[in-house]
């Protein structure tokens, strides 16, 4: 095992524009260990969606470096920097984002495409992920075919099927109704592991209070990074939602 | 490789996804080729054809006919001319035919100023002609040395004449001859080489020196070559028939002008060919328009997959195999199409049909070339296509 964190952002700035520069992240330090379940919460405008970005190799810093298991993410060329994406990080996305015309076993598949796998070998894994959502016997059925619900695990299977070390949720519960919310919050806390961090970007405070670990941006910085415990979640709960600058009193997290 | 396996199974299921959708952009590649593999292997067939009706009929014969000096009326040949020119040891055999102008001939007296109108072609002809021209009879018989020796007033009518005429074999006929009455003995049959002659009337030299005071001179020879001595022996006609007289004398070749015609239809499918190549083009400028939009459709699915690890490359390696797959099919399919076209027309018309698989495996590969083209566009397009815009985060 390496000593190098999962993810470390180094005074990353994330910068738009040519003559009228703005700047979604603003010189912003992170390190982000394995096993680390995160929330990133925020407003609209925040640089919560810039963050995930970078977080999930998307896009590149402006200035600084992104280190991500010890590699420097501005170094690597797309296809390098496409590789380690697909091996680190497993996307969950708000809208599901799952092809319409594929079946859900095979929608899983995709996260294993162009890796060498056996046809075989492929559906066997994409079954696996499947049976631990439990949508095993769903898994001929197509998008339209399932429900919104179903639809998010079947993501969270994609996320899964290829043992990522980082799983990153954009707003995951956001399409969903609060049962199926619950249900799918309830995939991600068993998905965190001691090899696996998640990291989730939400609004919801009730998501955000799930996680360890609660990073606060506002106007591209961030503005509080704290441990929340299990039990102090009412608390969290209203701290964040009503005054972002009370919750930086409470101890930040170095 | 296995990337390439799973490029496959990727660009497959794109492809199935809107089946409609991809067989009519397979419909360019499929009009084109077929066109292509037709109009060429069409061409090639009825090449084939004539190269075997030319080996029949014999690219030997040569025509002369008498043209006389300058402003003579109805030149003809001296009276010894098939001595002549059988004197040339290229010459093989020859015949001497009397063109007997200004004759009305007519099957029924009704119908006289119809064939005043159209004349029916009246020609006197030896023994030899049969032989010279390699045409049979269909029935009845030839002139014979009886007819000759009396000038007896018979006639062998031409098989189109005789289809005209309503000749029934072995029902004794006449047909008025400039006003005298000539007995039908023989149908003589189809001249592919002089087709004029399937309508003329064929009497013996003596009944037309006598009847329509023609002399024995001749005005056209046929003349059989040594076959590879064609083109000599047209050159010397000339001065065998002449003698180091003035006359002029014209002569051809009759299968040079089937050979003519037949490239006449080549130009003719020539145009076919080009305007396939033109379909193909047309249908590769449909591939990249439909795959253009194709890729703006599925802007979230690239998202999708990028976010999935699958990089640029690999994005455009999909979308130009969907665009290739498309040109393969449709090439195949084509060519298929084109195929069946050539069996069908070749067999119809009767010809050996010539399809060489060099002709299929070149449509196929142009079909492709057209829609790799086809596929540069979208598929860069496709690659260059960024994740975060398309999967409209937070």
């Amino acid at each position: 095992m390496s000593a190098e964190p999962l993810l470390r952002l180094d005074n990353v700035s994330r910068i738009y524009g040519d003559e009228v520069q703005v700047h979604a992240l603003d010189g912003v330090s992170l390190t982000i260990e394995s096993g680390e379940f995160v929330s990133i919460v925020g407003p609209s405008g925040s640089g919560k969606s810039t963050m995930l970005g970078l977080l999930g190799l998307l896009d590149l810093p402006s200035l600084g470096e992104l280190w991500v298991t010890g590699a420097a993410v501005s170094e690597l060329t797309d296809a390098e920097r496409s590789r380690l994406r697909g091996d680190v990080v497993g996307f969950v996305f708000q809208q599901f984002h799952l092809i319409p015309y594929l079946d859900a076993r095979r929608n899983v598949e995709t996260a294993l495409l162009y890796r060498g796998l056996s046809s075989s070998a492929r559906r066997r894994l994409a079954m696996n992920a499947l049976e631990r959502i439990g949508l095993a016997d769903r898994a001929d059925h197509r998008p339209v075919q399932l429900s919104g619900g179903e639809q998010q695990r079947v993501a969270i299977a994609r996320a899964i099927v290829t043992d990522p070390a980082l799983i990153l949720a954009d707003e995951p519960t956001g399409a969903l109704d609060s049962t199926n919310a619950a249900n799918v919050m309830e995939i991600f806390r068993g998905l965190h592991s001691p090899e696996r961090a998640v990291a989730i970007v939400t609004h919801d405070p009730a998501v955000a209070a799930s996680a360890g670990r609660r990073i606060s941006m506002r106007d591209g910085k961030i503005v509080a990074d704290e441990i929340v415990r299990r039990g102090d979640a009412g608390s969290a709960f209203g701290g964040t939602l009503g005054d972002p600058s009370a919750t930086s009193t409470s101890g930040t997290l170095s | 490789m296995s990337n390439i396996r799973d490029l496959l199974g990727v660009a497959s299921s794109g492809l199935t996804a809107k089946l409609t959708r991809t067989l009519l952009i397979m419909l360019g590649p499929i009009i084109g080729v077929s066109a292509i593999v037709a109009a060429v292997g069409l061409t090639e067939s009825a090449k084939g054809d004539l190269q075997q009706t030319l080996s029949q009929l014999g690219t030997n014969l040569i025509k002369a006919e008498a043209a006389g000096s300058f402003g003579t009326q109805d030149p003809t040949f001296p009276e010894d001319v098939v001595v002549r020119v059988e004197s040339l040891s290229t010459v093989e055999s020859a015949t001497a035919v009397i063109n007997i102008a200004g004759v009305v001939t007519s099957p029924y007296s009704a119908a006289d100023s119809y064939y005043t109108a159209f004349p029916i072609p009246v020609i006197a002809a030896d023994s030899a002609f049969l032989d010279v021209m390699d045409v049979g009879l269909v029935s009845g018989r030839w002139i014979n040395s009886f007819d000759v020796s009396t000038a007896g007033r018979a006639a062998v009518i031409g098989a189109g004449l005789a289809d005209e005429f309503a000749y029934i074999p072995g029902t004794e006929r006449t047909i008025s001859v400039g006003g005298f009455k000539y007995g039908v003995v023989g149908v003589m049959d189809r001249v592919v080489l002089e087709p004029t002659l399937d309508n003329a009337v064929v009497i013996s030299p003596q009944a037309a020196d006598r009847d329509f005071d023609t002399g024995l001179e001749a005005t056209t020879l046929y003349v059989r070559s040594d076959p590879s001595q064609t083109l000599v022996t047209e050159a010397a006609l000339p001065v065998a028939i002449n003698l180091g007289g003035n006359e002029e004398v014209n002569t051809s070749v009759p299968t040079d002008a089937l050979e003519s015609a037949a490239a006449a239809d080549t130009t003719l499918q020539a145009i076919v060919a080009l305007m396939g190549g033109l379909a193909l083009v047309v249908g590769g400028v449909g591939i990249a328009n439909v795959m253009s939009i194709s890729v703006i459709q599925r802007s979230s699915e690239i998202g999708i997959r990028r976010a999935l690890g699958h990089g640029r490359g690999l994005i455009a390696g999909q979308f130009m195999l969907e665009s290739v797959v498309v040109g393969l099919f449709g090439g195949m399919a084509g060519a298929g199409v084109g195929s069946l076209v050539v069996a069908f027309v070749s067999r119809s018309r009767g010809w050996v049909v010539v399809l060489r698989p060099g002709l299929l495996l070149m449509g196929v590969a142009a079909a492709i070339g057209v829609s790799v083209l086809a596929g540069l566009y979208p598929s860069t397009k496709a690659a260059r296509l960024e994740p975060l815009e398309t999967l409209r985060l937070g």
